[in-house]
């Protein structure tokens, strides 16, 4: 056998580890870093400021680090940070950050991400989060580790979908999704207004919980999404009476989704840097210290 | 001369104007036309008798012209100037039906465009749209994603469709639509503000809207209609004409 020359377009200026394998037809734009042991199988576009860590698969046909959607989006230096372990499925589309909204689109650790999904500008993906096929996030979403989108789901723009939350299929997404619930429609019909319909099984037993920890959850969880119009009351009668741990932090979840707009805690960083982007962002791009805490 | 990548494939009888670039793994077929200032970037493809005008932008992995799934050859797919045309797209055509796109669009991720459909201008259509064959939308339409069109529906100018709608049937102007089967919800007043709608227009419309789609009937009586026909305020009887045009069209698509 004599081994097949592979045409694939990479820019002399691309940072591409010699450890990473670059399928055929693959285009790998001027300001890419790839990591070691990534993989892009075939028909991947890489454009953009955009850092890919190691050990990752990107499927055939996905377009990494293009220019957002957003129409404020004038072509300013923004970034894509993607992180180690990810597996992408076939025509994935992951964009780049705005300026208007912290410059940074981020996708963490170990998440699967299925066929047609799509992240766009300014969203955080954290770990180990896994999305079905078709999913498509609007801008500025945060996805906390361990969650499930089911397929065909569309989530809004701003919105925050808690700890190992699950969202059910062909569901629109317009406030958050509290941690450790199951969100989706009536009998899965989207013309239904979705809501919060239970606990997430699967996502309680992934965090591994204490078990008196998981007891107080179930019980918080129980009381809070019986009567979801008294949630106001009964998280203030929850949060005098004293908790903590994940508790405590599913209460905190829903009082900022309670003071956001709409239901959505995010809309406060509406054309303001987000804390998540500090981390990626280099000086340069920094803002001023204190100018963008909401 | 196009700025052409070795990579790509461009037919000879193709017609390029000359700064036209095409990315990488393109394909351009043998009858296309392609304007001044247009931007084909990696891996996108463009077949059969298509033309696209100035400034068009079309972004990786877009299909544009290929044959319709029921058609047996490709046909006549006509573009406008400065779209954008994103990632995944699919514009399809079909022999004698000509698929038309106006001018400044914006077709995001995975949307569809069936054959023989036609499109006006400045309409945003959001994430997995999908317009079917010969369906009709006119200008500055918003939709949503995961949005249907249906083949040979209409929606009106000014009208957003809400995610997840199925519009199967005259969708009117100024609107918000929502649900499958498609229900008026509303005067979509962000969108006739942004496009420099005045506060009297907006209320002559809104109080037309009331009188028109109170409650689940959808038809308004044939007297509300004639008055509304013959008002002065020119967005009330273009509302009233597209009425009565859906009304008498509901059943034939």
């Amino acid at each position: 056998m004599t081994a097949l020359s592979i045409v694939r377009e990479i820019d002399p200026s691309a940072r591409v580890s010699p450890e990473a394998r670059i399928g055929p037809s693959c285009v790998v734009g001027p300001h890419v870093t790839i990591g070691p042991h990534t993989e892009l199988v075939r028909r991947v576009v890489v454009s953009g400021h955009t850092t890919i860590g190691s050990g990752n698969v990107i499927g055939e046909g996905c377009v990494l680090g293009a220019r957002p959607q957003d129409l404020k989006y004038k072509g300013t230096l923004t970034l894509l940070v993607i992180g180690h372990g990810n597996r992408f499925g076939r025509e994935v589309t992951v964009h780049v950050g705005t300026e208007t909204g912290g410059c940074v689109t981020r996708i963490g650790d170990r998440n699967r991400l299925a066929d047609g999904a799509h992240i766009a500008h300014d969203c955080y993906v954290d770990n180990g989060c896994r999305l079905g096929r078709m999913v498509q996030l609007a801008g500025h979403i945060r996805v906390h580790d361990g969650a499930v989108i089911e397929e065909m789901t569309g989530v809004q723009h701003f919105v925050t979908i808690g700890r190992h939350a699950r969202v059910g299929p062909r569901t629109p997404v317009r406030r958050d999704v509290p941690p450790y619930t199951s969100f989706y429609s009536e009998n899965y019909d989207w013309d239904a207004p979705p809501a919060v319909r239970g606990v997430h099984e699967a996502g309680i037993a992934a965090a591994g919980l204490a078990a008196d920890e998981e007891k107080e959850l179930r019980r918080a969880l129980r009381e809070l999404f019986d009567d979801e119009f008294a949630l106001q009351t009964k998280i203030e009668q929850l949060v005098n009476m004293g908790v903590e741990g994940e508790v405590a932090q599913l209460c905190q979840f829903i009082q900022r989704s309670l003071r956001g707009v709409y239901g959505r805690h995010r809309e406060l960083y509406r054309g303001k840097v987000p804390p998540e982007a500090y981390p990626h962002l280099p000086p340069e791009l920094r803002p001023a210290a204190g100018r963008n805490v909401p | 001369m196009p700025r052409i990548s070795p990579y790509a494939v461009v037919e000879k009888t193709a017609r390029l104007a000359e700064d036209v670039q095409v990315g990488a793994f393109c394909y351009i077929g043998p009858e296309v036309q392609i304007g001044a200032g247009c931007v084909i970037e990696s891996g996108a493809t463009i077949t059969g008798r298509t033309v696209l005008g100035e400034g068009n932008h079309v972004f990786p992995l877009a299909v544009i012209g290929a044959a319709s799934p029921d058609a047996d050859e490709p046909g006549r797919c006509v573009l406008g100037e400065a779209n954008a045309i994103r990632e995944h797209v699919t514009i399809y055509s079909a022999a004698g039906r000509e698929t038309a796109i106006g001018t400044d669009n914006l077709l995001m991720i995975a949307s569809v465009v069936g054959a023989g459909a036609r499109i006006a201008d400045h309409g945003i259509f959001a994430n997995a749209t999908h317009v079917d064959a010969g369906a009709v939308v006119e200008d500055y339409v918003r939709t949503s994603s995961f949005v249907m069109i249906a083949p040979g529906a209409t929606v009106g100018a000014y009208t957003m469709v809400v995610g997840y709608t199925g519009v199967d049937r005259y969708a009117p102007p100024f609107s918000m639509v929502q649900g499958y089967p498609m229900r008026v919800r509303g005067v979509n007043t962000e969108n006739l503000k942004r496009c420099g709608f005045g506060q009297d227009d907006i209320r002559a419309i809104k109080a037309a809207f009331r009188e028109l789609f109170n409650g689940t009937a959808e038809f308004a009586g044939e007297k509300v209609l004639s008055r509304m026909l013959s008002d002065d305020n020119v967005h009330i009887r273009r509302l009233a004409e597209a009425v009565r045009r859906g009304e008498t069209g509901r059943r034939s698509k």
